[in-house]
């Protein structure tokens, strides 16, 4: 194995795990008009790129370590290491869904009794009724969350706004 | 949904309607259909389930022993002001209808009903306080709560009685009661149910009801009409 092909292997692993996170974040950007196969395409690429990005980043070391031992020259060899460490930061970034840490959903959410909740006659709500219980979702609270997962009587629903 | 309980997460955004994910799966779903549109449920439909978005006044006096989901500490700092939903109307959309006059941001209640979807501008349904129109074949009626914004859609038919009733509206909000029927002499209040008359007791069946942007709905709803235009 040549430096030289070790250096392509080595490439191809940091494109790779580089489009895997860049390409949905590109697609799925909030003021961007979406068509639905980039989208599907997208999405495909979300599910799968915890792993493709694993093996990008096994693979980057793998090179990494071949190319140490027949590359003398240093700066070759930090280039070589600092281009790994990204791989590796990508493998990382794969796992992060940039969506689910800004919007703060709701998996427990906590219950007052209409009495006991400092709401004005005109907020608005979003109401439902499962049996004989009621239930209120603030407008302003949910713009924020946007997903409120509950059990409503004995049924699971969640909430979205 | 296949025997899981799923728990969602707001993972995304088509064209402004959000995307959720499920932990259990790792499925996409679209909000606003409630499909999952990848992954391994792929094609799965949520169950909708009934709701209104109502004045919180208007709800407590309808269910007193109700809850309210409560404020998280955390976060109320970042919640939506009171004017929120004027603040949104001047935020650009990235996809737009400009057909028969419609704005993207225009606030409409959306019906779909035997096959067709049929889209009612808000401010429209507020000024005539109650709409008797046809989605498809089915015929529906639009009643505003004497709170003047709360609306609730319900099918134009009484149940058990044979005809269409002829709906209108009180001259002036009486307690209770908010519009009335001329076939069973009727008063009927905003939950649908007749305090009044031969038919005191009986409820409309409620007709589920979206309150969306005119873009959104039309982008889910290629074929859907607009009352009165």
């Amino acid at each position: 194995m040549t430096r030289r092909r070790l250096a392509l292997i080595w490439l191809l692993s940091l494109a790779a795990a580089f489009l895997s996170v860049a390409y949905p974040l590109y697609v799925i950007w909030p003021f961007r008009a979406q068509g639905p196969r980039e989208l599907a395409a997208a999405l495909l690429v979300l599910r799968f790129r915890p792993a493709i990005t694993v093996i990008c980043a096994v693979v980057a070391i793998a090179a990494l370590v071949l190319y140490w031992r027949l590359q003398k020259r240093l700066v070759w060899r930090i280039l070589a290491v600092f281009g790994t460490a990204c791989v590796a930061l990508l493998a990382f970034a794969a796992r992060v869904n940039i969506y689910e840490l800004m919007f703060h959903h709701l998996d427990h959410p906590e219950f007052a009794a209409a009495d006991h909740v400092k709401l004005a006659n005109d907020e608005k709500v979003i109401v439902v009724k499962i049996g004989s219980a009621a239930r209120a979702y603030p407008i302003r609270s949910m713009s924020y969350h946007h997903v409120a997962n509950d059990v409503v009587g004995q049924t699971a629903i969640v909430a979205t706004y | 949904m296949a025997g899981l309980r799923l728990t969602f997460h707001l993972a995304g955004i088509n064209n402004q309607n959000f995307l959720m994910r499920d932990e259990e799966t790792g499925s996409y779903w679209q909000q606003i259909s409630g499909v999952a549109i990848s992954g391994p449920l792929k094609g799965q439909h949520l169950t909708l389930v009934e709701s209104d978005e109502l004045l919180f006044a208007t709800w407590k006096a309808e269910e007193p022993h109700g809850t309210v989901l409560k404020d998280v500490a955390a976060f109320t700092r970042d919640y939506a002001p009171k004017d929120w939903d004027k603040e949104m109307k001047r935020v650009r959309t990235v996809i737009n209808f400009p057909e028969r006059g419609m704005k993207a941001r225009d606030l409409i209640l959306g019906i779909q009903a035997a096959g067709a979807s049929r889209a009612f501008l808000y401010d429209q349904v507020v000024k005539e306080k109650l709409v008797k129109d046809r989605v498809g074949a089915e015929p529906v009626l639009l009643v505003l709560s004497a709170d003047g914004q709360s609306v609730r859609a319900f099918r134009d038919r009484i149940p058990g009685v044979h005809g269409a009733p002829d709906f209108y509206r009180l001259a002036a909000n009486k307690p209770g009661a908010l519009f009335m029927d001329a076939s069973t002499g009727g008063e009927w209040n905003f939950q649908g149910c007749a305090v009044s008359g031969s038919a005191k007791g009986t409820c409309l069946e409620r007709v589920p009801m979206l309150k969306d942007y005119w873009f959104d709905w039309r982008n889910y709803n290629p074929t859907t009409t607009i009352y009165g235009r």
